[in-house]
């Protein structure tokens, strides 16, 4: 048991530490490990325009896309979790979940189809893609939420809270946002998570000018591998930034 | 009056289940004891009383205020939860102090009124304790302190001894009791634990299938049960099918027994109720027997510690007796005024019964 864990886990770990070693090797071509030392590959990274473009991209991409999220979900939760009727819900749940059955190709090209129409022509555009990170994050925030709501047993919260006085307004800033502070703050982290990293419809919805960081990496393969290298352990650090951004974010969100 | 309820129906939208024509007055500092099988419409008469649902048809009134247009934030009744339903991310104190908060108390005024109320319920050191680090019965008295602390028109206990163990659950019926008398407030209990109804209320109203069937006194409801299900539900009860015979005298299987009961004719078909700790034991034969004196032998002995429950056959049927007595009896006698005479079941061919 524990070799095979041990197997999982170095088969994880060591392409992510090839990765690594790579971004400060000088050379590496057809040997095991890359010979040299260097720091060259990353200032050609950070001096890269098209990737300094694409790192702000990103950023502002994961952001918008953490705080519409938090403004159209915890809303939206909220009122699944209290719809009356048990239909209600489970068309309202299957609804949320379609983003996460339907291969993000056949999204792509859904967007594709109505936003490069003369009508509404926002194709390339940031905002557009920004709606598209919300499509594709939106039911995991969703469901974190729900789960919470129903583990909080957070309808008795509020009635309790309604018998005793409180008005709708006093029940959602007192009880029902902090009760889930914490399901917030994750379902964001996993939102950010999943939005620096996101591929496949970036790749397709972004304008040229556009390109999330993921796409524009993407181009770095075709150069030299070093480079290639540099790029990509930035995603990583990117990702976990968004993760706290994400966090920030939640925080934010309730205090405000 | 504080709470009343005058013909209210109410059936859940798509479902034949509600309650139906609910008439029951609560007077000031009156507990009331809303029991009945799961089902029976009890929660559903506190969820319409606290606002969660509307009558449609028929009129609740709180301190003679017609309700049914407020909302349950402006109805000004103190709730406790089955499950207490308390805030887990404030403190004890702050849970208390929340009903004041939303009034627009100052921090000062409601902190000194929620400690008063947590000294009342006997929390005065646990303010500062998150909820959930505190026992079941702990988090109850917090729960019935939020409930009080405003001074409600009335108090709704919503099962709130159900989530508890059984010896805390006959401690903290009693605290509620004491609580409840204390701040001299209008209270309706919802239990499905007859002992708890019994032995806390002033009065108890028995519900089934979304209506009382029966409102009174606890040794009224127990002594004098209107039907069958009455009687079987706030207690154990022997039942026999029954035919009025001149005399103050009852035909049933297990022979003729002398009652007291008035307002019978000889002819009535009846259904013959006897507390099984009603009977009076006897171990060797008696020179002059009693009246419902029936000699047998012990068939079933249930040993319950405080009580023996056991069955005993006289002529092929059974009585049940319950007695702290340790020996067998060779005889047992019913006093005439234990028993009593019910309207018959409608199913006629229903034989006698243990229940």
């Amino acid at each position: 048991m524990r070799a095979v864990t041990g197997a999982y886990l170095l088969y994880l770990a060591a392409p992510i530490m090839l990765l690594f070693v790579g971004s400060f090797g000088a050379s590496w071509t057809g040997t095991l490990l890359p010979s040299g030392f260097t720091t060259k590959w990353y200032i050609e990274v950070f001096t890269d325009p098209s990737f300094q473009r694409a790192f702000k991209t990103s950023l502002i991409v994961v952001l918008c896309t953490c705080v519409l999220n938090t403004l159209i979900g915890l809303p939206l939760a909220y009122a699944i979790n209290t719809a009356a009727r048990s239909g209600v819900k489970v068309a309202a749940r299957i609804v949320s979940l379609l983003p996460i059955a339907v291969p993000e190709l056949v999204l792509a090209f859904g967007f594709i189809l109505v936003f490069s129409s003369d009508t509404l022509p926002f194709l390339g555009t940031t905002w557009l893609l920004v709606l598209a990170h919300v499509v594709l994050t939106l039911p995991y925030l969703l469901n974190v939420l729900l789960a919470d709501m129903a583990s909080l047993g957070l309808d008795d919260l509020e009635r309790v809270a309604a018998t005793l006085g409180a008005s709708f307004r006093s029940r959602f800033l007192d009880i029902v946002l902090p009760g889930l502070q914490h399901s917030l703050l994750t379902g964001l982290i996993t939102v950010a998570a999943i939005s620096i990293g996101e591929f496949q419809l970036s790749n397709l919805v972004a304008g040229f000018l556009s390109r999330t960081y993921p796409v524009v990496l993407l181009q770095a393969f075709y150069g030299a591998t070093g480079f290639a290298c540099a790029a990509t352990v930035i995603l990583l650090v990117l990702a976990i930034l968004a993760a706290a951004a994400g966090a920030f974010t939640a925080r934010a969100a309730q205090t405000g | 009056m504080p709470i009343l309820f005058e013909a209210v129906s109410f059936a859940y939208p798509g479902t034949q289940t509600g309650v139906r024509a609910i008439d029951l007055a609560v007077g000031d500092g009156e507990l009331v004891a809303l029991i009945g099988p799961s089902g029976s419409g009890k929660s559903t008469c506190l969820k319409l009383l606290a606002g969660f649902y509307r009558p449609d048809h028929g009129r609740i009134n709180v301190d003679g205020h017609d309700v049914d247009t407020l909302s349950p934030e402006r109805r000004r009744l103190g709730i406790v939860f089955q499950h207490y339903a308390l805030f887990p991310h404030m403190s004890t104190r702050d849970n208390v102090a929340y009903p004041l908060k939303v009034r627009g108390v100052t921090r000062a005024e409601r902190r000194r009124a929620a400690d008063e109320m947590l000294d009342r319920v006997g929390l005065s050191d646990l303010g500062d304790r998150a909820p959930k680090t505190l026992s079941g019965g702990q988090q109850q008295r917090v729960a019935l302190a939020r409930a009080l602390v405003f001074k409600p028109r009335a108090l709704l206990l919503d099962e709130p001894l159900s989530a508890l163990d059984a010896g805390l659950r006959v401690a903290m019926r009693d605290e509620i009791r004491r609580v409840q008398r204390e701040a001299g407030i209008a209270t309706i209990h919802v239990t499905h634990d007859q002992e708890e109804a019994l032995s806390i209320a002033d009065r108890v109203a028995i519900m089934s299938d979304g209506a009382i069937v029966q409102i009174g006194k606890p040794d009224e409801v127990y002594d004098r049960p209107r039907t069958r299900f009455v009687a079987r539900f706030v207690g154990q009860a022997n039942f026999w099918p029954g035919m009025v015979g001149e005399e103050n005298q009852v035909e049933t299987p297990i022979g003729r027994l002398r009652h007291t009961q008035e307002g019978v004719r000889p002819g009535d078909k009846v259904l013959v109720l006897v507390r099984p700790e009603r009977l009076d034991l006897f171990f060797e034969d008696h020179k002059t027997p009693p009246p419902n004196y029936f000699k047998g032998h012990v068939t079933q002995d249930r040993f319950l510690g405080s009580i023996r429950r056991f069955d005993f056959a006289v002529a092929g049927n059974l009585i049940r007796v319950e007695t702290r007595n340790r020996a067998a009896p060779s005889a047992v006698a019913i006093p005439p005024d234990a028993v009593r005479l019910l309207p018959p079941d409608d199913n006629e061919n229903k034989k006698g019964e243990l229940s």
